[in-house]
């Protein structure tokens, strides 16, 4: 075999982190390799290493689009033979492109108002008259010539802003490309794709690797790494655990390597036994900060008991809903309801005094106050309200008690009350923003993707609560990306796409190419329609398309 | 620690990683080691103004050499100026601690605690309250006017517990409403509170000159400034015999306000606002705080402080409202960096400028050495001691989170979970 990138025993540390510890990658060339790992497990870190990002603490970095030299005859105790090439030094991502390393981030660097064109050659664009202009024909015809070469369906003279998210994720591809990339990095490039665009995305890196050219893609998902990939490795705590080619493991397998123990991929919940309504929301269109319609007249109701999913691709207006239900968002037309209250206008305080708990998005800008400790952390929303403040002053020894509470009931670790929230892992953090929105005592819970990040076996116990909370009668309103999260939680499940519900369905009925397809803004006419909840007088504000035993499910089922 | 100093001394060159290394660590600091790097500043700029003196006397003449070193004469003598610098601010303190020298120390350390204050309040909510000038000589000119119209009405000590608090009620409240117009401009109208507050500044500094140099002006002086005030009007100073400027009386209010700011900001639902919102805005707003009112009530509390801080210099030191107040409302910022934001800190980082400030009056008597090289030694100790106070600041500051090579939060997310 022919390696095009070899990273030999690299350390990077941070402080009081070690982000990789020891970990040896090997990729051959022309093949796409997986980067697999949990949330903070070190992918990304050690391929900023790669693209010249960090400097790697210990280890060297060997890359070769065209293969690496070895020595002759030399096979290391690792099996892997000694490399005769000099180890690469990148003090920057220049370098790195240099020796034809691309990286594609998450977060597309694209200048939205310029052409495709002039985004790929941005930085290198071909001149003309000596040099003193950019020869715009030629840089059509570089773009052209190479869209066609790797089977790309780009348009050169689109303007970014006007075109969708997996045709900008392939001009990023293209911009490493004409850079003369022969190593290309993926960070994540799933996270914003519906179904069918990832699909797309697969058959790219198909023709990619067919010329030639090498992949490392970075993922927390199983399935996507099994796909898409010839080869996976996959790192837990900054270690790798093991190269496994795809064709010889299972998702088990994959599980078991990211976690360190079997878990359970499928969560049997109950069903439900919902009561009467308990959060109504009614008409509701919102603005972005950019002034664009995020969302646009959403309306639906949750009941008391019921677990209500809201599915779709990120940034369809999911995280404006949330805010808008939360208090956080100011909404332009409709109402909120939590309890038989109007809400539309109370403040985020009387929200959450009215019972209703929130398990935001963001935990690191939202959920906790990074520079405080847990004591601190565990009174957020509550430090006015009783048991912790009396008359304007603050208990502390009572807010550490709670703070030890939650830590003791969510194994929050490390299991310290002085613990700056920013010392601790996501997963913890998580943990200890769910523990305390629970601690509440709340009539409906609101959890945007309340295990975003979250290693597994966490991920288990906040569901299993969520569930809990949802017998006990509480109202629970779950947002997330994670097909398999909300359909395995939901009682009715939502699906989203540009600020409207397409439609309210049975989770359990379901399938998966309906959800796609839905999440891409269709309505296939056969999905499993949900029972229809309506609150009061509109009951026709869900749905506006025709719906199959309408009549049947109009009228709330509330028995 | 051993971590990153490993990870430094292994890393050549990356110069950027360095930088953000060295400022987590300074971010990350312990109260100890603040201390420590506080002190070897403090010794540095010493060292480098050691330097700067001797430096300075062989480019003058004089009579006979001050100081001389291997058979070289200086001018100057550098232990004679640091001696006088920073023990001639408490005069012969053995001998009588209430000498007039450190009655000067006192005086300028207590209006500066109460700017210190000021800033840091603001600063804890996020808010850089640059106008404490104004917000200072707004108070103490309202002071100085309200106390003088009604010392006729009360005298003696029946006048003195009157007035007193009197004056400093109203210069709270006038420079609270100073502060709290750039703080609802900044909540309401979205108005950068460094501009407004600078603007204010002058506002309120050529209105004053207006009142008291016209209608408020005093009959019989040529100077632009207000009646005197009876001593019975003045905080009363029982320690220090014969003299009106110094009262240990304010230090020991100046302190109690410090300690219950510190207090109000630790241990109260107010304060857990301010702060949240002061060092996260989205979690506060996530955690219920009114982050338009926050601003405004904090900012309205900092010029509440510094227009005590003026009532106290117009009732202690200055006896009346003159124009032309020395810088106690900038001063503040600096006293507030000094202190790392912290309350009680602010005493210490304000007698720090008091001592400098009353003994640059000694040296100046007391030596050749020219005012303007004694304001250079003590802007450098000013500046030693309060840039690594202030670079942590600033990395406290830097979204950690933005930047490429950064550290902690890119590990702990890994970059995968936003979309």
């Amino acid at each position: 075999m022919t390696e095009a990138v070899r990273l030999d025993s690299i350390t990077k540390r941070f402080p009081g982190v070690v982000a990789n510890d020891d970990v040896t990658l090997s990729v051959e060339r022309g093949t796409v390799h997986a980067l697999l790992g949990e949330n903070g497990a070190g992918k990304t870190t050690l391929m900023n290493v790669l693209y010249g990002l960090y400097e790697p603490t210990e280890g060297d970095v060997y890359v070769d689009g065209d293969g690496l030299t070895y020595e002759e005859g030399s096979e290391g105790d690792d099996g892997l033979a000694a490399i005769a090439d000099a180890p690469r030094r990148f003090d920057s991502p220049g370098d790195a492109i240099d020796a034809g390393v691309g990286m594609i981030h998450q977060h597309f660097m694209l200048v939205d108002p310029m052409t495709v064109a002039e985004n790929i050659t941005l930085g290198n664009e071909p001149r003309k008259w000596g040099g003193l202009a950019v020869d715009r024909e030629a840089a059509r015809e570089a773009v052209l010539e190479l869209s066609e070469r790797y089977g790309f369906d780009v348009e050169p003279d689109a303007r970014i802003e006007d075109v969708g998210v997996g045709v900008q994720q392939r001009v990023e591809i293209l911009k490493a490309l004409y850079r003369g990339a022969e190593v290309l990095i993926l960070d994540e490039p799933t996270a914003v794709l519906t179904p069918q665009e990832v699909d797309d995305l697969f058959e790219v890196l198909e023709e990619l690797t067919e010329a030639g050219k090498t992949v490392i893609f970075i993922t927390h998902k199983l399935g996507e790494a099994l796909e898409a990939a010839d080869e996976v490795t996959v790192l837990r705590d900054g270690r790798n655990v093991g190269s496994v080619e795809t064709a010889d493991t299972t998702r088990e397998e994959l599980a078991e390597l990211m976690v360190g123990r079997e878990v359970m991929l499928e969560t049997e919940t109950p069903p439900a036994t919902p009561g009467g309504p308990s959060l109504t929301v009614e008409g509701v269109t919102a603005s972005d900060e950019r002034d664009v319609v995020a969302v646009d007249d959403v309306s639906f109701t949750v009941r008391e008991g019921e677990v209500f999913g809201v599915a779709g691709v990120d940034g369809n207006g999911q995280s404006e809903l949330v805010e808008i239900v939360t208090g956080l968002h100011a909404l332009g037309e409709g109402r909120v309801e939590l309890d038989g209250r109007d809400v539309t206008d109370a403040s985020r305080r009387e929200r959450t005094r009215a019972g209703m708990a929130y398990i935001p998005e963001d935990r690191q800008d939202r959920g906790l106050v990074m520079d405080f400790d847990l004591t601190e952390n565990g009174v957020l929303g509550s430090q006015h309200d009783a048991p912790f403040a009396e008359r304007g002053r603050l208990d502390w020894d009572r807010a550490e008690g709670h703070a030890d509470a939650i830590i003791d009931e969510y194994d929050v670790r490390p299991p310290d009350t002085r613990a700056e929230a920013k010392s601790l892992s996501g997963g913890n953090q998580q943990k200890f923003i769910v523990g305390r929105e629970f601690a509440r005592d709340p009539s409906c819970i609101v959890a945007s993707h309340p295990t975003r990040g979250v290693d597994i076996g966490s991920t288990e116990f906040i569901h299993d609560r969520l569930v809990d909370l949802r017998d006990e009668g509480r109202a629970v309103l779950l947002v997330s990306s994670k097909l398999d999260e909300v359909r395995g939680l939901s009682d009715r499940l939502a699906v989203m796409y540009r600020g409207q519900i397409v439609d309210v369905v049975d989770p359990d009925e379901v399938t998966e190419e309906q959800l796609g397809l839905m999440m891409a803004g269709e309505r296939p006419d056969d999905v499993p329609r949900a029972e229809r909840v309506a609150a009061g007088e509109s009951e026709d504000s869900t749905d506006t398309g025709a719906r199959p035993g309408a009549d049947a499910d109009a009228e709330v089922a509330d028995d | 620690m051993t971590d990153s100093e490993e990870a430094d001394s292994d890393e050549p060159g990356g110069s950027r990683d360095r930088l953000f290394d060295a400022l987590d660590r300074l971010v990350a600091a312990s109260a100890t080691e603040r201390l420590l790097i506080s002190g070897s500043a403090l010794l540095l700029s010493v060292a480098i103004g050691f330097l700067l003196i001797l430096a300075a006397g062989r480019m003058t003449s004089c009579g006979s050499a001050a100081y001389s070193l291997f058979g070289v004469g200086f001018c100057y003598d550098p232990f004679v100026v640091y001696d006088s610098l920073f023990l001639g601010a408490f005069g012969d303190f053995l001998a009588n601690p209430l000498n007039g020298q450190f009655a000067t120390t006192v005086s300028e350390t207590t209006v500066l605690v109460f700017t210190g204050i000021a800033v840091a309040v603001a600063f804890k909510a996020g808010v850089f309250n640059i106008g404490g000038q104004g917000q200072l000589v707004f108070g103490a000119l309202a002071s100085a006017l309200v106390v003088y119209g009604l010392s006729g009405a009360v005298s003696g000590l029946v006048g003195t517990l009157v007035l007193v608090p009197l004056g400093l009620a109203v210069g709270a409240f006038v420079g609270g409403i100073w502060g709290a117009i750039p703080g609802a401009l900044k909540a309401y109208a979205d108005a950068n509170e460094v501009i407004t507050t600078i603007m204010l500044n002058f506002v309120a500094t050529s209105f004053a000159l207006y009142l008291a140099s016209g209608p408020f002006k005093a009959p019989d002086s040529f100077a632009n400034q207000t009646r005197t005030l009876p001593e019975y009007a003045l905080f009363p100073q029982p320690l220090f015999p014969g003299r009106t400027d110094a009262s240990l009386l304010a230090l020991a209010l100046a302190i109690v306000v410090a300690v219950g700011i510190a207090y109000l900001l630790r241990g109260t639902s107010f304060g857990y606002d301010v702060r949240t919102s002061g060092i996260q805005p989205e979690a506060a707003e996530y955690g219920g705080v009114d982050a338009a009112r926050t601003v405004v009530t904090s900012m309205a509390l900092s010029g509440a402080l510094a227009g005590i801080g003026g009532a106290v210099y117009v009732l202690t030191i200055a006896g009346n409202f003159q124009t032309g107040v020395p810088d106690y409302g900038f001063d503040g910022i600096t006293v507030s960096i000094l202190a790392g934001n912290n309350p009680v800190g602010a005493i210490a980082a304000a007698l720090l400028f008091g001592v400098l400030k009353s003994g640059s009056i000694v040296v100046d008597v007391g030596t050749d050495v020219p005012p303007q090289l004694v304001g250079v030694l003590r802007g450098l100790i000013v500046l030693f001691v309060a840039m690594p106070e202030f670079f942590r600041m600033i990395g406290q500051r830097v979204d950690v989170r933005d930047r490429f090579g950064g550290s902690r939060d890119a590990v702990a997310t890994d970059g995968g979970e936003e979309a």
